[in-house]
């Protein structure tokens, strides 16, 4: 019987996995493992066996592939595709090849080392490897995990909670998903070591609505993790739990997620207090994103110098870039810190899709600025994007071609921050609603010259007025697309309106 | 008052009941509710508020923030059709424009659907297989507008 590996991965199942393991679920020569992906999407559904010198890969299999991929016939070596080979894979580094509820093999494969060195660390040492580490939150603000994690430890509270943020709504990114569904202990481990080093009781896992599988194969890891006695902390049982969101992007932002994680309106609140200080319940909370979560068991396991030693001066580590839109590659894509925009799009995302060409590219989801050829040599680090008033947020890259209306998409943007924003601050609630009208306006070709010079004060009185990033930021990719695309906006100001 | 869905509704709201000192969560409660009747009706408000000893407002409040809390039946198939940057790039307007020729049904209309209900969703989170089109709870990737009649076939 031949073994073949195949990912379960909700965007590999859309791209057709499901479809070649119905077909194939007679068929008594094969044995199907069912693995989290290699992140390589624009080659699945891959099918994947064993061979003496590594894995050897299908690409893009149909169901009457398998007699070839049996006799193996026309596979290629795993580590000789550019996308995957020309990666520095650390959190990823299961990717595609364990299955994700194995929790052995997870250990096998390295798991569970960190938090082992936790356990024989001072709560304060670990915060101090942390230090060490220069690990940055990885969900979009960039804040030093330590900092977070000291002021949780040293605020004096009978219970402390520990958040997983896995509303992962920004559009474009999908790594948040892909950590859950494929290697869901690491997440665990990295809420364990965070448990013990600020004396936390409980932890929950937020997980938007639109993840349904990520969902469960948590509560399945968690359900393993308790039968395998791996959530104690200190002795005493440490409760995890998944709540499901219900549809707002907003609960994205660290205030709004503990409201609705009490149940209620998912409404940003004013800070501070910070939920390090008083969170969920008004105890101590540490939010932290999954991904950074995740990168957390191998800094304890490694060292926080060793992770220091990677990427540049202030983003340190590795990024998760996730690539999407009009590439012809895209997919997960684990790098250092420290390669341009163009590195990345052009050696992993191979160039534009058939037939098209590129336009423009947005980094950090909907909120994120948008950049032309001519920006294309950014480097991807936190510092670099500060400076051009741009972000990497959660690490989307989207690209779009030049069939793209410019001002169709800023519309987009801003429509998208009138349907989402949760009500609390002015400049956000109207000034999205305003923005978009005026959007409207040029889109029928209706509307003036002042409307562009409206459009860019009511921009600047957002980022600057606004409670939260979704009313601060959403400005950027709007005034971005005027300011490289401007002629687009122009014609719909000019036309119709002569001065 | 007994609703339609009296005993059911019932047994969905006892497994929300707080036990003291826990608080009542008001969402959780929503969501077990839909996920047992099929969406929320508001009719029943008053009997979810008095389970969870809060206001009828405080649940309106939740009922009407959270965009996939359903107010009305659910058609027999639910088509989500994303609207995130990498589907947007990828033309996915394209695919719903499609969609709606094909099955005549306008975005979120709910009322007239009794075989599907069109939405439009935020990012699916499928960005590297866009454009997406979820179907009840099956998501498909790469979708293009020529392949839609196809797809939704498979949907009685």
């Amino acid at each position: 019987m031949v073994r073949l590996y195949l990912a379960n991965d909700t965007s590999s199942r859309a791209a057709g996995a499901e479809r070649l393991a119905d077909a194939w679920s007679e068929r008594t020569e094969i044995q199907l493992i069912r693995t989290s992906s290699r992140g390589a999407f624009f080659l699945e559904p891959m099918v994947e066996r064993d061979t003496p010198n590594g894995r050897e890969a299908w690409f893009n299999v149909a169901a009457d592939d398998l007699p070839r991929i049996v006799a193996g016939v026309g596979g290629t070596p795993v580590a000789e595709i550019p996308f995957v080979q020309q990666q520095t894979r650390f959190t990823f580094a299961n990717f595609g090849i364990t299955e994700p509820l194995a929790i052995d093999e997870y250990q096998t494969r390295g798991g569970l080392k960190g938090l082992a060195a936790a356990q024989g660390l001072s709560p304060e040492a670990i915060v101090g490897e942390l230090r060490l580490s220069r690990l940055r939150g990885r969900g979009g603000a960039a804040f030093p995990v330590w900092k977070k994690w000291q002021v949780a430890q040293q605020t004096g509270s009978e219970h402390k909670y520990i958040v997983a943020n896995a509303d992962e709504g920004d559009a474009g990114t999908y790594c948040d998903r892909m950590i859950m569904e494929g290697d869901p202990f690491r997440l665990i481990e990295g809420m364990m070591i965070c448990a013990r080093a600020i004396g936390a009781t409980r932890g929950y896992i937020y997980c938007r609505y639109e993840y349904p599988a990520a969902a469960q194969t948590m509560r399945f890891a968690i359900q393993k993790a308790r039968e395998a006695d791996l959530l104690d902390c200190d002795d005493s049982p440490f409760d995890l739990e998944v709540v499901v969101g219900a549809g707002s992007y907003v609960c994205g932002e660290e205030t709004a997620l503990l409201e609705s994680l009490e149940g209620r309106r998912g409404v940003v609140m004013a800070k501070p207090p910070y939920p390090a200080e008083s969170g969920l319940y008004g105890r101590p909370t540490i939010v932290s994103n999954v991904l950074t979560f995740a990168t957390i068991p191998n800094i304890l396991a490694q060292g926080g110098a060793w992770h220091a030693s990677l990427g540049t001066e202030g983003s340190c580590g590795t990024m998760a870039l996730q690539l999407g839109g009009r590439v012809k590659q895209p997919g997960l894509v684990e790098v250092p810190f420290g390669l341009t925009l163009r590195d990345v799009l052009d050696r992993f995302g191979g160039g534009m899709a058939p037939g098209s060409r590129f336009k423009a590219v947005q980094v950090g989801g909907p909120l994120g600025s948008l950049f032309p050829e001519s920006q294309l040599d950014i480097p991807i680090c936190y510092d670099a994007f500060a400076e051009a008033g741009a972000i990497l947020g959660h690490g989307g890259i989207v690209v779009y071609d030049d069939e793209t209306n410019m001002v169709e998409l800023a519309r987009h943007f801003m429509a998208f921050t009138a349907d989402e924003s949760c009500g609390k601050c002015t400049p956000c609630r109207i000034g999205s609603v305003r923005g978009r009208e005026i959007l409207e306006r040029i889109q029928r070709g209706q509307g003036t010259a002042e409307d562009l010079v409206l459009l860019s004060d009511l921009g600047e009185t957002m980022k600057t007025a606004s409670l939260c990033a979704l009313g601060g930021r959403a400005p950027y990719p709007v005034l971005t697309a005027i300011e490289h695309f401007g002629d687009e906006f122009r014609q719909g100001v000019e036309f119709t309106r002569p001065a | 008052m007994r609703t339609q869905f009296g005993a059911r509704l019932t047994e969905a709201l006892e497994t929300c009941r707080p036990a003291p000192p826990d608080k009542p969560n008001i969402l959780k409660t929503l969501l077990a509710v839909q996920s047992s009747l099929g969406y929320v009706p508001a009719s029943d408000l008053p009997q979810i508020a008095q389970v969870l000893g809060v206001t009828d407002a405080q649940v309106a409040g939740v009922l009407s923030y959270y965009s996939d809390l359903r107010t009305q039946p659910p058609s027999r198939h639910l088509i989500r059709v994303c609207r995130g940057e990498s589907c947007t790039a990828n033309h996915g307007l394209r695919v719903l424009r499609a969609i709606q020729d094909h099955v005549r049904v306008a975005v979120g209309d709910r009322t007239q659907a009794e075989r599907f209900t069109v939405e439009q969703m935020s990012c699916a989170g499928n960005c590297a297989v866009s454009p997406t089109v979820i179907v009840d709870d099956e998501v498909h990737g790469r979708v293009v507008p020529s392949q839609v009649a196809a797809l939704l076939e498979r949907y009685k």
